[in-house]
């Protein structure tokens, strides 16, 4: 942009200005704003003062009574107005104060659209929805209606004496006759009984002390009871299957230490004896776990 | 106090303007001096000017130059009348300098 070109366009804006004020000051703003334009220097500054013009010229038009002012010219040419009088000084000016709004609005936006503002404000604004539950109504079907009563007639029944009679043979049924027969209830072999003298098997003398297998988080917690346990043992006093738990003691911790003393204690079972004889066998103990003091 | 003397509500940029003549209140200024004081922009600036001017704050006149041997139009030049110096510096006193540094 030459600056020829923006002087000449600033000037023109000038002289547009000046000419749209009041007519007793058009003249006179004229010539003084070209006066002061040519102090300005560089081009952006000219363009800047004719559009300052510009709108100097509105405030002046909005301010200027034309019946109060009177410019009077003297022989050098100046002009007073000597009735005009700013009855509405604001603190800003109408163009800071348009400014600041326009700011102010954007700012306005700005928040409401990143703090969800503009969201909620709809949703308050928004009719709340309104759910009716309407009953539909109730059809009942019923047969159309008759025009006329029906007429029932009563129907007779004729056999036909032409129709062919059955013979039927009566002579055959004597000689269906029901036979009972008592069948023999099954005879039961009896055999001859035997008494065993069974002792149930349990821990032996070398069975792990019930204290190394006390969870220490409940003796920390103050628990105790006992469980009972069912293992099935050979005739050696060896597990044979994996114990389980027969009657719970009240307590997780208690049952899984129950357990696990029971699987430690495999080969040191008592079995269980016939007649003084080892046999495999399942039977159930009971493990208790308390406090000595 | 003259006939024209009005009261003027004062925003700040007229008491930047009456600042600028406060400086010394004998000096002739044209609005591009005031501008140059002041700080304001022209579209505020000739409005205040006028308007201190109508109220008797303000006289004016033409530079007594001839424009076409200085090669430019005549510059307006605003001085304080008495009256406008007393009520500037009532005003002044009133607010306190500070309100403008």
């Amino acid at each position: 942009m030459s600056s020829e070109w923006v002087d000449g366009l600033a000037r023109s804006v000038i002289q547009h200005a000046a000419r749209s004020a009041p007519a007793s000051l058009s003249e006179r703003l004229e010539e003084e704003w070209l006066a002061d334009f040519e102090e300005r220097s560089g081009p952006l500054a000219r363009l800047r003062f004719g559009v300052g013009c510009c709108w100097a010229t509105r405030v002046i038009a909005h301010e200027y009574l034309e019946p109060k002012v009177a410019a009077a010219g003297s022989t050098t040419g100046s002009k007073v107005m000597t009735a005009y009088a700013q009855q509405d000084f604001s603190f800003l000016s109408r163009r800071t104060t348009a400014f600041v709004l326009m700011i102010g609005l954007h700012a306005v936006i700005i928040y409401a659209f990143a703090t969800g503002l503009t969201h909620k404000v709809f949703v308050d604004m928004a009719p709340p929805i309104i759910t009716k539950v309407l009953d539909m109504p109730k059809v009942i079907d019923r047969p159309p209606e008759l025009s006329q009563q029906p007429t029932f007639t009563q129907l007779k029944m004729t056999v036909d004496p032409t129709w062919p009679k059955i013979d039927e043979d009566h002579s055959r049924l004597q000689d269906l006759t029901a036979e009972v027969v008592e069948i023999p209830p099954p005879q039961v072999p009896t055999v001859p009984t035997k008494t065993v003298n069974r002792m149930l098997g349990g821990p032996g003398k070398a069975f792990p002390n019930t204290d190394d297998y006390y969870p220490p988080a409940e003796i920390r917690m103050g628990r105790k009871g006992v469980a009972t346990v069912q293992v099935c043992t050979d005739d050696k006093g060896r597990l044979t299957a994996a114990p389980t738990l027969a009657q719970t003691s009240g307590s997780a911790g208690l049952d899984e230490g129950a357990l696990k003393l029971a699987k430690a204690g495999s080969g040191h079972y008592r079995a269980t004896t016939e007649d003084g004889r080892p046999v495999s066998s399942c039977y159930p103990f009971r493990i208790k776990f308390d406090f000595k003091n | 106090m003259g006939k024209q003397d009005r009261d003027v509500r004062m925003s700040l940029q007229t008491l930047r303007t009456l600042e600028s003549f406060l400086e010394n209140p004998t000096d002739e200024l044209s609005g591009a001096d005031v501008q140059k004081r002041s700080g304001l922009a022209s579209g505020t600036l000739y409005p205040i000017l006028l308007r201190l001017e109508s109220a008797g704050w303000f006289v004016s006149r033409w530079e007594a130059v001839d424009p076409a041997s200085v090669g430019r139009p005549r510059r307006r030049l605003y001085r304080l009348t008495p009256s406008g110096l007393a009520r500037a510096s009532e005003v002044f006193a009133s607010f306190g300098r500070g309100v403008l540094t």
